[in-house]
């Protein structure tokens, strides 16, 4: 009897729900923007940029998870999970969540929508040319940058540029014909090179001011640099070093006084807030390095700063007054994080192959860099780069536990300056490469007279490559303080010594030393698997990044390094299967 | 409206069906069929008759609550006819009988089929048992895994009495006397502020003024400094020698520790004799190796021949010898001292002094040595403090890299005081990475804390009176 009934209610429930549905939950949101409403003015548009900007930061585990766990530098923990394990291991099994591009696609589309609209807000007047411009292009770049990364991560990706209502639809193959990375590069210059605004959010726009504290400048992606690295990628070494040697001179404007010598051109200015310098109190003394300014304070000094701004070019706050949470934390801190992944033994061995300047006699035979971007917590070594505004850098416990402050590094001068030796040496212009990477240009193009009128500099070059570092000294005549008078150099800052280079082979010999260098310095800040892998493509040479991984594996005794290395003699094998 | 109106009213009549339905079936499936699972374990061990005496035992020493409380327990069960041979000394005794059932009951559940590894288990008295499968202790559990409300309750083929642990053993009546005077003698009132009652505070210092006799505890330099034998929950394995060979070993050792008094001399002797005579690992009568290392690095010779007597304890087991021959060459230990690591300088000179971190070619690894580099004090000198120096002859090296300039210098080693030139200025040429041997010295007393010196060359002159040190050895010269 009960059964009866009850098939009988079911039945009239169906029927007596089935007509009602459309009008009882047809109504629109009284509390939330409906998509036909939301883009009215600029302030629509910037809310929008914000958002893109907002979900972006969702990304910074994953980003240095693939750039950096799938290189040679960093290595899981004991903690990490087994979909970790995979992707530094190289054997990553389908449904791993990290060698998903999903996230990535996600972002992407609401990228592509954000575009559709401007573009539609412009036809209608609804915002000036200006302002589309610059909104345009700031949207536009951050999608080349989300293309670039699967492009490295996962070779043969689709190539969406519309706005898509099911994501799902971009697994489809028929729905979106897969772009060969080269194809997928020459793509994204042809768009990226047509944005039409290239330069920062100028002053005093919505998006280019102070919110929590924080000056938004350094939030938005660097077009040039984009442009530049598109560039590298594809080989175009003359065009990427044009794109870069613009944003090194960022700061060559208006009044020639600290910032115009020093942001972004590698400059010193007596300042160990801003120099950045791997320094000793007493040169000689290893128990006095300094730790509480110049490199490691670089890390943890605050946006609007003038160190901060003359060293970072592109960077994002997490902080506990706003969403969302600091995954950064979480992946690297034993405090107040998993403690998922760790520096591996390459890196340290990367480091103690280096010896500094001689002081008290001898070398110190290890690279400082190397104490001041790990620490030992509870036994175990940890990456400290992103913890700095978290765990203070003498007690190694947090000011308070639940405040997770951090930053998502992403680039800064140093990666700048490599990049561009990197095309100036493909280019052909070795000893300035060299320079570049050593003890500045005054180093590379040394004086050998009080008159350096000659020298300090590479006025001969065409551009990009021409540059001027004379500097004559205080008695030196004529007298001269050029531009790029202050430029050291990479190593140099670091306080080690310049690498040799044989007269036979200074091409492979100074782009393999800017790739190590690039390690010691920038470290855990995502960049090592892409620059191994734009050498490796560059010199069709699979034993670059086979070995530099089959030496991660093999130190750390992790994973089958011999296998993985010979799995990675095979292109092929380079790229994470295209799957979600 | 009216589809909302038919929603509201389907959903609550359809609500009704199954509120009705369901409750019986729910009860149904959760409801306790398992008559063992009513009964507590003192109720399930009442009920065996081959328990009787156990259960009686229980009742007279409270554990009977104990185990019908709501914690979990596993009780192991000698039979009636093993506890028929119960000792009456412990049977009469109140005390001893709860300290022996307190051993038959551990304070978790532990399955025959779950401890497949020797597990160290906590019984109700506080000592431990090893478990592995049906072996518990020295018994058996013969039926096993039986469960109540509460726990588990394993029978045992033997009773488990609960043994003495190390220093129960070394203070009882049975241990070699004049070892167990030595070990007992040992005995020191140690400043402790735990328990302490403060009277006041020092109106100078703002230090707590302690109640006279509450600031100290009582307690033994064996316990503190090499292994405290009381604690239940490690494994001990301890040596003691018979009298005639603790005598023996005292006489050979003790030119090795002269001192002023002949007391001291004892002291000093028989405390380096005994402090290698434990080790916090359980080493069997049929496995024990024929060199132990001891806590500090001592090899001790352990020959089977000379085994008299073996004791188990409830922590671990005892050895008593009649010979362990303990080569000085093992006791005396080299001394390292490493240059950066120093106690105190001549004269303030932190602004001349470096801490280098370098690297030894002649090793292939990084150190870190100590430079004073242009201080400007004639005979300028760093001091190290070494503990517990024994009276012996020493042969001194050290490691002193002169990278800093192409000249020799001359720096030296003064045992005892700055001034001493028992060894002479040895001269310290550039780029030396090698040992260099720099003389013997002997030690005419033990010395409980003795100095070294590094004593620069007596001249003002920067280039002449450097000092540097990596480290220092002092190796015995027996």
């Amino acid at each position: 009897m009960k059964r009866i009934n009850f098939l009988g209610l079911a039945l009239l429930m169906a029927v007596a729900v089935l007509p009602g549905c459309k009008k009882v939950f047809d109504i629109k949101p009284q509390d939330q923007l409906d998509v036909t409403n939301a883009y009215q003015n600029v302030y629509d548009a910037d809310a929008a940029v914000v958002g893109i900007y907002g979900k972006f930061m969702a990304l910074a585990d994953r980003y240095v998870i693939l750039n950096e766990l799938r290189g040679d530098l960093l290595n899981y923990t004991n903690n990490a999970n087994e979909a970790l394990r995979q992707i530094s291991t190289h054997t990553v099994a389908a449904g791993n969540p990290y060698a998903s591009p999903r996230p990535f696609y996600e972002l992407i589309i609401n990228c592509n929508d954000a575009l559709e609209h401007f573009q539609v807000m412009v036809r209608e007047k609804r915002m000036t040319e200006d302002e589309f411009n610059q909104r345009y292009s700031d949207v536009g770049s951050l999608r080349s940058f989300l293309f670039l990364q699967l492009g490295i991560h996962f070779g043969e990706i689709p190539y969406v540029t519309s706005s898509l209502t099911n994501i799902d639809a971009v697994k489809n193959a028929s729905n979106f014909p897969r772009l060969s990375f080269p194809v997928l590069l020459d793509s994204l210059i042809r768009f990226t090179e047509a944005l039409p605004y290239k330069e920062l959010y100028p002053a005093g726009t919505n998006l280019n001011i102070s919110v929590d504290g924080y000056p938004t400048q350094k939030f938005y992606i660097n077009k040039k640099v984009i442009l530049g690295d598109l560039h590298l990628w594809k080989g175009n070494f003359t065009k990427a070093a044009e794109w870069y040697r613009q944003v090194m001179e960022t700061g060559t404007q208006g009044v020639a006084n600290g910032n115009y010598y020093s942001q972004y051109k590698l400059g010193w200015d007596s300042n160990g807030d801003v120099d950045h310098y791997i320094t000793y109190s007493r040169a000689g003394d290893a128990s006095t390095l300094v730790t509480n300014t110049q490199w490691r304070i670089m890390f943890e000094q605050a946006f609007g700063t003038s160190g901060f701004d003359r060293e970072w070019v592109w960077a994002l706050p997490f902080d506990s007054k706003f969403k969302p949470d600091n995954s950064l934390i979480k992946l690297f801190s034993p405090i107040g994080g998993d403690y998922l992944v760790k520096p591996s033994n390459e890196i340290f061995n990367l480091w103690d192959s280096e010896t500094q300047r001689v002081a008290q006699g001898g070398s110190i035979p290890y690279d400082a860099r190397k104490l001041l971007s790990t620490s030992t917590i509870g036994g175990q070594p940890v990456a400290m780069k992103y913890l700095y505004n978290y765990l203070n850098y003498n007690t190694l416990a947090p000011a308070s536990l639940l405040t997770k402050n951090g930053k998502w590094f992403l680039f800064r001068q140093t990666h700048l300056h490599m990049r561009f030796a990197e095309a100036a040496n493909r280019a052909g212009k070795h000893l300035l490469s060299w320079g570049f990477l050593n003890n500045g240009i005054a180093g590379a193009y040394p004086a050998p007279t009080s008159d350096v009128t000659l020298f300090h500099n590479t006025l001969w070059e065409p551009y990009p490559f021409n540059f001027d570092g004379r500097n004559s000294g205080s008695s030196g005549v004529p007298f001269y303080r050029s531009d790029w008078y202050r430029n050291i150099g990479v190593r140099a800052r670091a306080n080690l010594n310049n690498i040799t280079v044989p007269a036979s082979d200074s091409l492979l010999t100074i782009e393999s030393a800017l790739i190590t260098e690039t390690a010691l310095e920038n470290a855990f800040e995502g960049t090592r698997w892409p620059d191994l892998l734009r050498v490796a493509l560059r010199r069709n040479d699979p034993s670059f990044l086979a070995d530099k991984i089959y030496n991660k594996l093999q130190k750390d005794g992790t994973g089958d390094a011999a296998a993985v290395r010979s799995k990675l003699m095979n292109p092929a094998n380079w790229y994470l299967p295209f799957n979600w | 409206m009216k589809s909302r109106i038919w929603m509201i009213a389907c959903a609550l009549m359809t609500a009704g069906i199954f509120g009705s339905g369901c409750k019986k079936t729910i009860d149904d499936q959760t409801a306790v069929t398992d008559p063992s699972l009513t009964k507590n374990l003192m109720a399930l061990i009442s009920e065996k008759a081959d328990l009787s005496t156990f259960a009686g035992y229980l009742k007279q020493t409270g554990y009977d609550a104990v185990i019908a409380s709501s914690r979990t327990y596993t009780v192991f069960a000698p039979g009636n006819a093993e506890l028929a041979t119960l000792d009456a000394a412990i049977k009469n005794d109140p005390v001893k009988l709860k300290l022996f059932i307190g051993n038959h009951i551990a304070t978790q559940v532990y399955s025959t089929k779950d401890v497949t590894s020797t597990t160290r288990i906590l019984m109700a008295n506080g000592k431990y048992l090893s478990m592995k499968g049906t072996a518990i202790g020295s018994a058996v559990i013969t039926t096993t895994d039986q469960y109540a409300a509460n726990g588990l309750l394993q029978q045992v083929n033997k009773m488990l009495p609960a043994l003495d642990n190390c220093w129960d053993f070394v203070a009882g009546s049975q241990s070699p006397a004049k070892q167990k005077a030595f070990m007992l003698s040992l005995f020191r009132n140690v400043f402790d502020a735990t328990n302490a009652v403060v009277i006041g505070v020092n109106p100078v210092t703002g230090d707590p003024v302690y109640q006279a006799g509450t600031d100290s505890i009582f307690t033994n330099l064996f316990w503190n400094k090499v292994h405290d034998l009381r604690d239940e929950k490690k494994q001990f394995t301890l040596f003691m020698l018979e009298d005639a060979a603790w005598d023996a070993e005292q006489a050979r050792f003790a030119p090795y520790y002269v001192t002023n008094t002949a007391d001291s001399n004892k002291l000093v002797t028989g405390w380096n004799v005994l402090r290698d005579f434990a080790v916090d690992t359980l080493y069997e009568p049929g496995s024990i190796p024929d060199t132990i290392l001891s806590k500090s690095g001592t090899k001790l010779p352990v020959e089977r021949s000379a085994i008299v007597n073996t004791i188990r304890t409830s922590n671990g087991i005892v050895y008593i010898m009649n010979r362990i021959n303990i080569q000085p060459a093992s006791k005396l230990k080299t001394i390292l001292i490493q240059g950066e690591n120093y106690n105190g300088t001549s004269h303030d000179r932190r602004g001349n002094t470096y801490f280098r971190d370098r690297y030894n070619p002649v090793t292939g690894m990084d150190y870190k040595d100590v430079n004073v580099f242009n201080h400007g004090v004639a005979l300028f000198n760093i001091r190290y403090q070494v503990e517990e120096v024994p009276s012996i002859k020493y042969k001194a090296y050290w490691v002193a890299v002169n990278d800093f300039q192409t000249a020799s210098f001359n720096q030296r080693l003064a045992p005892g005081i700055a001034t001493a030139t028992t060894l002479p200025y040895i001269a310290v040429p550039a780029n030396n990475f090698n040992e260099v041997y720099l003389g013997e010295f002997t030690m005419a007393q033990y010395q409980a804390i003795y100095n070294f010196y590094l004593v620069a060359a007596n001249s003002t002159t920067a280039a002449v009176n450097p000092l540097v040190c990596d480290y220092i050895k002092l190796v015995p010269s027996l």
